[in-house]
């Protein structure tokens, strides 16, 4: 005996969503997730988000706040352990060069050509490039 | 031809790669004191990291996500941060204790003193790490380790009791043990964190995406996993047995790496003895390698840094950066005069407590279809994963007051 799947009526299903394409939690699928490159390089983990301002008390329904920037730095401290870093110190990477989501992060753009890659080259340009053998793949 | 002798090296370096320090040291003070009566402990450990390193392995073929990355995922910034503080520490005591592990088995082969070999050791190890090729690195190391196969045979040559042997396995304790219960449950808490130590997770998960294993490579690392680890573990348990029959009737209670070598040398002399210290000094250095290489796998894999052995270090500034700061630390620790064997003991303990930390976000992401589409597990692995997972959590919360009640097992 099997049971016929019930169908639902109109009236019990839910609004349909008002923008069209898939709908992403930011917090589960964008928030800490690894960002790459085109050609594979990590770049970054998104530390937090920079989002357009809203109006905290009286929320706009038809204005949702826009997501501007993938953050990272000074911002994954103050995430934890409460705070705010001042303006200058937000390591940002545009919303506009974000190409895909899956898992991770892809960006439109290298890693070489973005701001928020500048450690990784201090690191790589001041140590260790400097020790013998490391630019050369390994063998 | 070429694929046979593929699994043929995977098996192989699995097997040879699966004692480390904490395998044995823990096995040795375990068998000099308990005789065969934790055993057990060993069969369960070694199920559990078969079970999870394979669970880890296939995430990390199938996502391409290896376990830190999905660790600060899951756990969100706060508690992943907390976890990367336990797990980065623990490992950097694992390091300590591996690195110590080369010097004191350099040391059985030379009589030079081990703070000598110390800077040597590490020098090594970060050489090794700095220009050699994963596979090759792990395969020779791998290869190397399986001369600890020499205690396997060793206790058919010391022809024991076999029948008292067998009595001590079915939890009879040998006559000469006085031990207490807590002191016996805090070894197999010692035990258990020895066979499944966390870096090993982080180095096969990492280690799969080094490779660039796909889905189908998965069949190959089933085979390693569940052929090699078992044997490997044997391996751990012939320590264990030679410890059993000669030290225990004696009375000595294994307080440094030679004695661990002992019953070897009683059964099979002078080439018995080098073959053994060939296999010590293999299988602490290729640990000290996994574990520096999963030092600079868990920061970067938090961060988001570019890491791998596959690309030049140029490429992965930050993931040298860290392997060498973590190799200078715990040179400096050994450094100060502390006993690479206790270090050890304390480092498989704390193992134990941060089990739970990497292996619950490993099943929950696991499950995750958007992660493994339809490789998620099935209901017989999350079965089993759960039972460990209780497992895991109980060593994990009775292990430091047992620490404390037994005095570190003293």
């Amino acid at each position: 005996m099997s049971r016929r799947p019930r169908i639902r009526r109109p009236d019990e299903l839910a609004a349909p969503p008002r923008f069209a394409g898939r709908i992403v939690d930011a917090e589960l699928e964008l928030l800490d997730r690894q960002v790459f490159d085109p050609d594979s390089v990590q770049v970054t983990t998104v530390d937090d988000l920079e989002l357009t301002d809203v109006d905290a008390a009286h929320p706009d329904p038809d204005a949702p706040p826009e997501i501007l920037c993938l953050l990272s730095g000074p911002v994954f401290g103050t995430r934890v352990f409460g705070g705010r870093p001042p303006e200058s110190r937000f390591e940002r990477v545009d919303w506009a060069h974000v190409a895909r989501l899956t898992t991770a992060v892809a960006l439109d753009v290298t890693a070489e050509v973005l701001d928020i890659s500048w450690l990784e080259r201090w690191f790589r340009d001041r140590v260790i490039a400097r020790i013998p053998g490391g630019r050369h793949d390994p063998e | 031809m070429k694929a046979i002798s593929a699994v043929a090296l995977g098996v192989l370096t699995a097997i040879g790669g699966f004692v480390d320090i904490g395998d044995l040291v823990t096995s040795a003070v375990v068998g000099s004191r308990f005789g065969l009566t934790l055993v057990w402990v060993l069969v369960i450990g070694t199920i559990g990291i078969c079970l999870f390193a394979q669970m880890s392995g296939r995430v990390a073929a199938v996502s391409g996500r290896a376990t830190f990355e999905i660790i600060r995922e899951r756990l969100g910034a706060r508690l992943a941060l907390a976890n990367l503080s336990a797990s980065f520490l623990i490992n950097l005591l694992t390091l300590t204790a591996e690195v110590g592990g080369i010097a004191l088995s350099l040391q059985l082969a030379t009589s030079i003193s081990p703070v000598l070999w110390m800077p040597v050791a590490a020098f090594a190890v970060w050489l090794v790490v700095w220009r050699v090729k994963f596979s090759i690195l792990e395969n020779v190391t791998g290869l190397l380790g399986l001369a600890l196969v020499v205690f396997a045979v060793a206790i058919f040559l010391l022809h024991p009791d076999w029948l008292q042997l067998g009595s001590q396995l079915l939890l009879q304790p040998p006559a000469q043990t006085s031990e207490s219960p807590t002191t016996y449950w805090y070894f197999a808490i010692a035990l258990f964190g020895a066979a499944m130590t966390p870096y090993e997770v982080f180095f096969f998960s990492s280690g799969a995406i080094e490779e660039h294993w796909k889905p189908k490579d998965l069949t190959q690392s089933r085979v390693n996993v569940f052929v090699g680890f078992p044997i490997g573990g044997l391996l751990s348990i012939s320590i264990v047995v030679c410890a059993a029959i000669v030290l225990l009737p004696k009375g000595i209670a294994v307080t440094s790496l030679y004695q661990t070598a002992l019953p070897v040398a009683q059964a099979a002399g002078t080439i018995g003895l080098i073959i053994a210290i060939l296999g010590f000094v293999a299988a602490t250095f290729g640990a000290a390698l996994e574990v520096t290489l999963s030092s600079g796998y868990t920061l970067a894999q938090f961060f988001g840094w570019s890491w791998g052995k596959y690309r030049a270090p140029s490429q992965a500034a930050r993931f040298h950066v860290v392997m060498i700061l973590s190799l200078v630390a715990a040179l400096g620790v050994l450094l100060t005069g502390v006993d690479p064997v206790q270090v050890t003991e304390f480092s498989v303990v704390f193992s134990a407590v941060a089990l739970p930390l990497t292996y619950l976000p490993i099943l929950i992401v696991a499950n995750d279809p958007r992660y493994m589409g339809k490789r998620v597990n099935g209901r017989a692995t999350n079965f089993v994963g759960l039972i460990f997972l209780a497992l895991i959590v109980v060593a994990s919360i009775a292990a430091i007051p047992l620490m404390i009640v037994t005095g570190a097992g003293s």
